[in-house]
């Protein structure tokens, strides 16, 4: 159990890193997605099914869903296409 | 050993932190703040843990047996579904100001003066300067 | 501030706080040995007083649900603040277009995966019903629950396409859930003030031990709870589409919108 704990414990220290290293946001979003999933797993070890029930749906699941959204919404939209943009042109 | 749970606590905020201070781009910052999130669950459960201990539910097992502390598991538990929302408004904020300047680069950004408050102006004639700093290169 | 000041600023305050750490971390209890008093007399007490078997729903709906409530009022300050920054912004009307970049061919869905999500989607609910339910039984609550249904209301979109998921899915349904969901709680800890209790006292009975009806006032809350973050998180996830769907016509006058 020691050995597994630890274990989970470098891993969540390695994918947190990786979450912040990836520059790309849009490949940052896997990082996300993953680095929920091993604090999932890490929670199950640690005793924690209530935690890691919601980690499990928001981490790995809604968070990485809200990114890839804004990330299509950013492209989407073109800069100063707003609703201001009527009256300035 | 029994250090690693808080220094990995640690390292995720100081990662995090890190990756907040140098990010150039405002969605990536949001996940770095996610990053620094994360240790405090970490440190929370990890203070909360002990060996051979079941889990707070007492269906299988009766009560009585040792089990890790529920306290902090309702911390943890509720301030993930709430900072999942708070990551949302974070990044409707981030949209809003590429919307507005064109730029998700923190960098890019100037300080808003002399900027019109949004909103129908029927009396202005003057148009504002202009502070959509070079578009096509923000976009990367 | 240029990067490398920032840097400089940011490896200062390290070096500072580099020390105060490392002794907070020596000071901590050693991991694994003991828990802390109060959650070792909640497992001592809780199950015996309240009939309840998970914990953490006992903590989070009936020994500290005070702080429920703030968290429960925290969410709603966050999705209505998101909501209101993307409603404000791009106005009222639907289109059935939405998350799909201009210029690129969409692939026609297969059939396989609208049969799977069409099969998926009502046991992925079933599923949230469960977890919601059981909350003072197995492990499960309101808060996951509720963002399991939540995600299962997502699988109509993966099926059968924008469209759909915005015929069958209603945005004021949702505000009503999410603001219903949070006055439920409160009216939860205000029922008992009226027959001379305290504020969120326990005064249902509390049912037998591991059955699914046990833990009286809890049950209600958590229903609340689920309610509301139900219909915050599809609400989160509906506005954020909305944002990313083409605009009907352009309403530059000058044409400019590709």
């Amino acid at each position: 159990m020691t050995v597994l704990l630890n274990l989970l414990f470098l891993m969540i220290a390695a994918t947190g890193a990786s979450v912040v290293l990836i520059r790309e946001p849009r490949r940052q979003v896997f990082a996300i997605a993953l680095n929920g999933l091993v604090l999932t797993l890490l929670f199950t070890a640690l005793q924690a099914p209530d935690v890691a029930l919601s980690e499990l749906a928001v981490g790995t699941a809604a968070v990485p869903l809200l990114f890839m959204i804004v990330l299509s919404a950013v492209r989407t939209a073109e800069p100063g296409q707003d609703t201001q943009s009527g009256e300035d042109a | 050993m029994s250090l690693l749970p808080y220094a990995v606590a640690a390292w995720l905020f100081g990662v995090g932190l890190y990756g907040i201070a140098t990010s150039r781009n405002y969605i990536h910052l949001i996940g770095c703040l996610s990053v620094c999130q994360s240790a405090t669950y970490v440190l929370l459960l990890g203070i909360g843990y002990r060996f051979d201990a079941i889990a707070p539910i007492f269906y299988d097992h009766p009560p009585g047996t040792p089990a890790v502390d529920p306290v902090m598991q309702a911390l943890v538990l509720t301030d993930i579904v709430v900072g999942a929302t708070l990551t949302a408004l974070l990044l409707v904020l981030a949209l809003q100001v590429y919307k507005r300047t064109g730029t998700l680069d923190p960098e890019r950004l100037r300080p808003m003066r002399g900027t019109r408050a949004p909103g129908p102006r029927p009396r202005s004639t003057d148009r504002p300067p202009t502070k959509r700093a070079a578009p096509p290169a923000a976009r990367s | 501030m240029s990067p490398r000041l920032r840097l400089c600023v940011l490896a200062l305050a390290a070096l500072v706080l580099l020390p105060c750490a490392a002794s907070a971390i020596g000071a901590l209890p050693e991991f694994g040995g003991r828990i802390a008093a109060y959650g070792a007399a909640i497992n001592a007490i809780a199950p015996a007083e309240r009939h309840v078997a998970n914990m953490v729903s006992a903590i989070n709906f009936d020994i500290r649900g005070l702080d429920t409530i703030g968290e429960e009022f925290m969410l709603l300050a966050a999705v209505t603040g998101t909501v209101v920054l993307l409603r404000g912004s791009r106005g009222e009307g639907t289109t059935d277009r939405a998350v799909r970049l201009p210029g690129r061919a969409a692939p026609r869905r297969s059939d396989l995966v609208v049969l799977a999500c069409r099969v998926a989607g009502p046991l992925t609910a079933l599923f949230g019903l469960y977890v919601v339910l059981h909350a003072t039984v197995t492990p499960g609550g309101g808060f996951q629950g509720g963002v399991i249904l939540s995600s299962a209301t997502l699988l109509i979109y993966l099926g059968d396409g924008y469209a759909a998921w915005r015929d069958s899915i209603r945005s004021h349904w949702l505000d009503g859930m999410e603001g219903g969901g949070a006055l439920l709680f409160v009216l939860c800890g205000l029922a008992p003030m009226l027959v001379g209790g305290a504020f969120l006292e326990n005064l249902l009975p509390l049912g037998r031990f591991r059955d699914l009806f046990s833990g009286g006032l809890m049950l209600i809350e958590n229903l609340g709870v689920a309610a509301a973050v139900t219909g915050g998180f599809t609400q989160l996830v509906l506005e954020f589409m909305e944002e990313t769907r083409e605009p009907d016509q352009p309403d530059d006058p000058d044409g400019a919108t590709p």
